[in-house]
């Protein structure tokens, strides 16, 4: 079978959660050994070096470390995110200053329209002066955003090298995503350099840390698509790191089943439960970006659905039924917690052996009395109920996949409908579930080995990924790809597959660059051409593409 | 930011449908218009949702038309989907998920006439015809529909199908038909004898620009649907009067599209034509979009936009004000009109010549209407086509009054002679037949 790495390599990854930090080591495509440890929320640095510690690992021959870090996203989401400057060029539509945070948001005059032509030009002295405004202010990072900076960047990049030297980080718009969506852009350009420093710092530490124990490969980490990036992109794109948790255990449940078909990712936590979408066994991607500390933004994630029925979610009695969720209630009254909750139900009917029953029945007894019921079957009703909720809220889910709009006639009368063939679960209470979940749903449900430390080994495994986007017009003679900064001149007669030709080039640049040492399968995501017709003339070509590494993960020998 | 509406979105650019590569319905058309939709980021206001187009039936097409010979052999699947997206627009409205609607769909359809012998006008079905037929026959409780028209052109088939229909208010905004395809829409123009003053045409000198539409709207539109009380407002949003549309003469702006919307503030908004597709769409429809949800569009403007170079004459503005005062002072008399012209008919007959000019076919036509006084009154169409086909179409309409049923399937059973058939559309019993002589 195909063997990305040496028999000798071995590999860690590494999810720090929110409550869990879980590793794993992959020696010769056999998980050998794995843990599951708190995290100290405070160090996450020392959380990472305490679970490599627990593992079984020959320090010598590890390859290849794989992070996947809630760093990112706590600071955004706890609004701990430092001063930083925001420097946007917007010019008619919506007023840019209904995105703008606060003080050190500004707005400069220059415009650039839908096809990428100047119509505004840049006001270099209010870039000026505004650079100067946030030196004063002692910031040092600057987001740069102007409005169709993707069909032309000439402004993001003006106002880059007026500034670049005063401030120690900057991130520019266009590179963020090739996506149309200026408040998207805003928002995410600003979060980018508002977590740099702090994501800065850690990096440095963790390799740091690593390298004191005799790991001294370079590190990859996890994004929110479900693959990796290398340590120094992670460096100027620290805002793709965000939200890998979930994505972790998707790609957990890929490497651990190999699925290859369409199925549903229940991933079931302590407060939350997430589910995926794989389709011929890839995860589906969220069209526009994830949201993140009330924003929404460009950074390409998968396709979730978090919901807030979990094993420690709360349970009552309303109305004579049983609700599930959404709160969490701390933990589990098995486990020394007060109140009752769905792990607790698990446990009084045997399928839950940690902690101590008696709690859980205990839990259960007011309900129980309250309902007129055995505490056993107010148990067997609150799984019941759970499994459910789950069932209806992955109908709603599926249902608004197949609701997307399309486009095209052919896609109307055509359309991809994704109807899951099969459920792979993972996460704590998993184990308990499968067969229950196989009864509410009515279709075959796996629960892999290794379940509880899956998003370990979706991190240890994922791929790397790598979008661009690329725009050609013919008629204005240019072929443009904002997220490698590229803009070259084409002729007249450029085709669709010239565009294609082009990228791949590109990103096998880019893949040898990265050092990958096998070649990933690269998909033509999103394909269209349209001839440009002025004065009912054909003057040109308006080409658009995307390409896109399929996200995927190494395989296990087990598999 | 909130939208103060909630409003729905059906954007359907059929990136794979042109009538052909150069001609103005092509899949270019709506290209820009999505980079800026998606560019401002509108889908991802709260209170704005995007939904997913739909079919119409073949048998939501028969409520409005008489396909010739059927509705397969007049259609393409485009079709279909664009009247099927203004059905999604108007069940979103209607089910109340949104407070309002934007079908952003193509191809258009408001040539289109009741008989289809093909294409005219780059329209081969009415869509908002059939929206507004599906509309009432889902939703009963939905008695009185108007629909506001600010195409650049006569919506001469929305007129044709509205003619005799006194639940229906059409209202037409257009450059003046002296001046520009279809060449009809005059003020006489006025309705049926049974809807006398249901439609109303307004037709605008060339030139007229922001200050001349919306006193239009406000002197005239506005006071028309206040004493109409209709239970439904949709806007034939056509984006051809913009002064960059390179197949009109008027001067009108994405500001002024925008401050229209709010004005009127229609229920639904269907896309009609316009296809000035860099220069006009991109800004008149982020525009409508903002206006409809209720929020600030002062900064939505064209990149080119000189206001003072394209503002309006007053001599231009002066000929508007007379023009809407006449139309205004007509339409309080409509009732007097109709007893002087035609309380002691009981039957009135129209002969029309239509020319298809999309497909290059002519078309001569006798209607002959029941003039009553209880219903909007059965009539009969004798359509003859330059393609051979003749037909004999009856329409019997909603509410119908029983002898006017009665004619209605008379007509129907006895019809005899030179036709390739005679079709029927039964409304309140939402049957549609045809028999092939």
């Amino acid at each position: 079978m195909f063997k990305p790495w040496g028999e000798k390599d071995m590999m860690l990854g590494i999810d720090v959660g929110g409550t869990h930090t879980d590793a794993v080591c992959i020696d010769n495509g056999s998980i050998i050994s794995t843990v599951k440890r708190l995290t100290h929320t405070q160090d996450l640095v020392s959380s990472i070096v305490d679970a490599v510690e627990g593992l079984d690992v020959d320090v010598e021959r590890v390859e290849r470390v794989v992070l996947s870090t809630t760093l990112a996203t706590n600071s955004i989401v706890e609004d701990r995110l430092g001063p930083t400057g925001m420097i946007v060029s917007g010019g008619p539509g919506i007023d840019p200053r209904e995105y703008f945070l606060d003080e050190n948001f500004y707005l400069v005059k220059g415009a650039i329209d839908h096809r990428g032509r100047q119509y505004q030009e840049l006001a270099e002295k209010d870039v000026i002066d505004v650079g100067r405004r946030l030196k004063a202010r002692s910031i040092e990072g600057i987001g740069i955003v102007s409005k169709f900076s993707v069909r032309n960047p000439l402004h993001e990049n003006r106002i880059h090298s007026i500034l670049t030297e005063d401030f120690r980080y900057t991130s520019m718009g266009h590179q963020m995503s090739g996506s149309l969506n200026f408040p998207r852009r805003i928002f995410t350009t600003y979060f980018n350099t508002a977590v740099m420093p702090v994501q800065h710092r850690f990096l440095e530490s963790v390799g740091m840390a690593l390298r004191d124990m005799g790991i001294y490969t370079d590190m990859l980490i996890l994004k929110a698509d479900g693959g990796t990036i290398t340590y120094n992109s992670a460096f100027n794109l620290p805002v793709e790191t965000i939200l890998s948790g979930p994505a972790a255990s998707i790609m957990g449940a890929v490497a651990l089943t190999g699925e290859r078909g369409t199925a549903l990712v229940l991933d079931i936590g302590g407060t939350t439960t997430d589910m995926g979408v794989l389709a011929g066994g890839v995860p589906l991607m969220q069209p526009r970006g994830v949201d993140i500390g009330g924003k929404k933004t460009l950074v390409r994630g998968l396709e979730l659905l978090s919901l807030g029925v979990a094993g420690d979610s709360r349970v009552i009695l309303e109305d004579g039924n049983v609700r599930i969720g959404p709160t969490r209630v701390g933990p589990p009254a098995c486990l020394g917690g007060e109140l009752p909750t769905p792990t607790d139900a698990l446990s009084v009917v045997g399928l839950f052996d940690e902690g101590e029953k008696e709690r859980a029945r205990k839990a259960l007894s007011d309900m129980s009395r309250e309902m007129n019921k055995s505490v056993e079957d107010v148990a067997r009703l609150v799984i019941k109920t759970f499994c459910h909720e789950l069932k209806d809220a992955a109908i709603r889910f599926i249902n608004e996949l197949n609701s997307r709009p399309v486009y095209t006639i052919h896609d109307m009368i055509y359309p991809e409908v994704i109807r899951p063939e099969g459920i792979i679960v993972v996460g704590g209470p998993a184990g308990s579930l499968c067969s229950l979940l196989e009864d509410t749903f009515g279709i075959p449900c796996k629960v892999p080995r290794y379940y509880e430390v899956a998003n370990a080994v979706g991190a240890c495994l994922a791929r790397t990924t790598v979008r661009i986007t690329l725009l050609a017009d013919t008629y204005l003679g240019k072929l443009l790809c904002p997220e490698m900064d590229i803009e070259e001149d084409i002729p007249g007669n450029y085709s669709p597959d010239d565009v294609k030709a082009f990228g791949m080039e590109r990103l096998d640049e880019l893949y040898e660059y990265l050092g990958m040492k096998d070649r990933p399968e690269t998909d033509v995501v999103e394909e269209q051409s349209f001839n440009m017709v002025r004065g009912f003339r054909t003057v040109g070509k308006n080409i658009r593409m995307r390409l896109q590494t399929r996200p995927g993960v190494l395989p296990l020998s087990e598999m | 930011m909130k939208a103060t509406n909630s409003t729905g979105l059906i954007f359907f650019p059929a990136y794979d449908w042109e009538i052909s590569p150069t001609h103005p319905e092509r899949q270019e058309r709506l290209l820009y218009t999505q980079d800026q939709i998606m560019e401002e980021g509108l889908l991802d206001i709260e209170g704005i949702h995007e939904f997913k187009a739909g079919f119409a039936t073949e048998h939501d097409i028969q409520r409005v038309h008489f396909c010739i010979p059927d509705v397969a052999s007049r259609i393409t699947p485009s079709h279909n989907i664009s009247a099927g997206g203004c059905i999604e627009a108007a069940r979103h409205v209607l089910d109340g998920d949104v407070d309002k609607a934007f079908a952003l769909v193509r191809p258009p359809g408001h040539h289109s006439m009741r008989v289809v012998h093909g294409a005219r006008g780059f329209c081969n079905i009415n869509i908002e015809a059939i929206m507004v037929e599906w509309i009432r026959f889902n939703y009963p409780h939905v008695k009185k529909i108007a629909i506001v028209d600010t195409d650049c052109h006569h919506g001469d088939g929305s007129q044709d199908i509205y003619w005799h229909d006194p639940n229906v208010l059409y209202i037409s905004l257009h450059q003046d038909g002296r001046t520009l395809y279809p060449g009809s829409g005059f003020p006489d123009e006025f309705g049926g004898p049974n809807a006398l003053g249901m439609t109303v045409n307004v037709p605008l000198p060339p030139r007229t620009s922001d200050k001349g539409y919306l006193s239009v709207i406000e002197n005239l539109v506005l006071p028309i649907l206040d004493e109409f009380k209709p239970d439904l407002v949709i806007n034939s949003a056509g984006q051809d009067n913009h002064y960059s549309d390179p197949i009109t003469d008027m001067a009108f702006t994405a500001g002024g599209y925008a401050r229209l919307n709010e004005m009127l503030s229609p229920d639904i908004c269907v896309l009609e034509g316009g296809y000035s597709i860099e220069a006009a769409l991109p800004y008149v429809n982020t525009g409508i979009i903002l206006a409809l949800a209720g929020l600030d569009y002062s900064y939505v403007q064209e990149p080119d936009l000189d206001i003072k170079s394209i503002r309006e004459e007053q001599r231009i503005l002066d000929y508007i004000y007379r023009l809407t005062d006449g139309i205004f002072e007509n339409w309080h008399k409509r009732n007097e009109l109709r007893s002087e012209y035609y309380a002691k008919k009981e039957y009135f007959q129209r002969n029309k010549s239509i020319y298809y000019d999309t497909d290059g076919i002519s078309e001569s036509q006798v209607e002959v209407v029941r003039v009553c006084d209880r219903c909007p009154g059965v009539f009969k169409i004798d359509s003859q086509a330059s393609t051979g086909y003749r037909i004999l179409g009856i329409h019997i309409p909603r509410g119908a009054c029983q002898e006017c049923k009665h004619k209605g399937l008379e007509w129907f059973s006895e019809a005899s002679g030179p036709y390739y058939g005679v079709y029927l559309q039964d409304m309140d019993a939402d049957e549609y037949q045809v028999r092939l002589l």
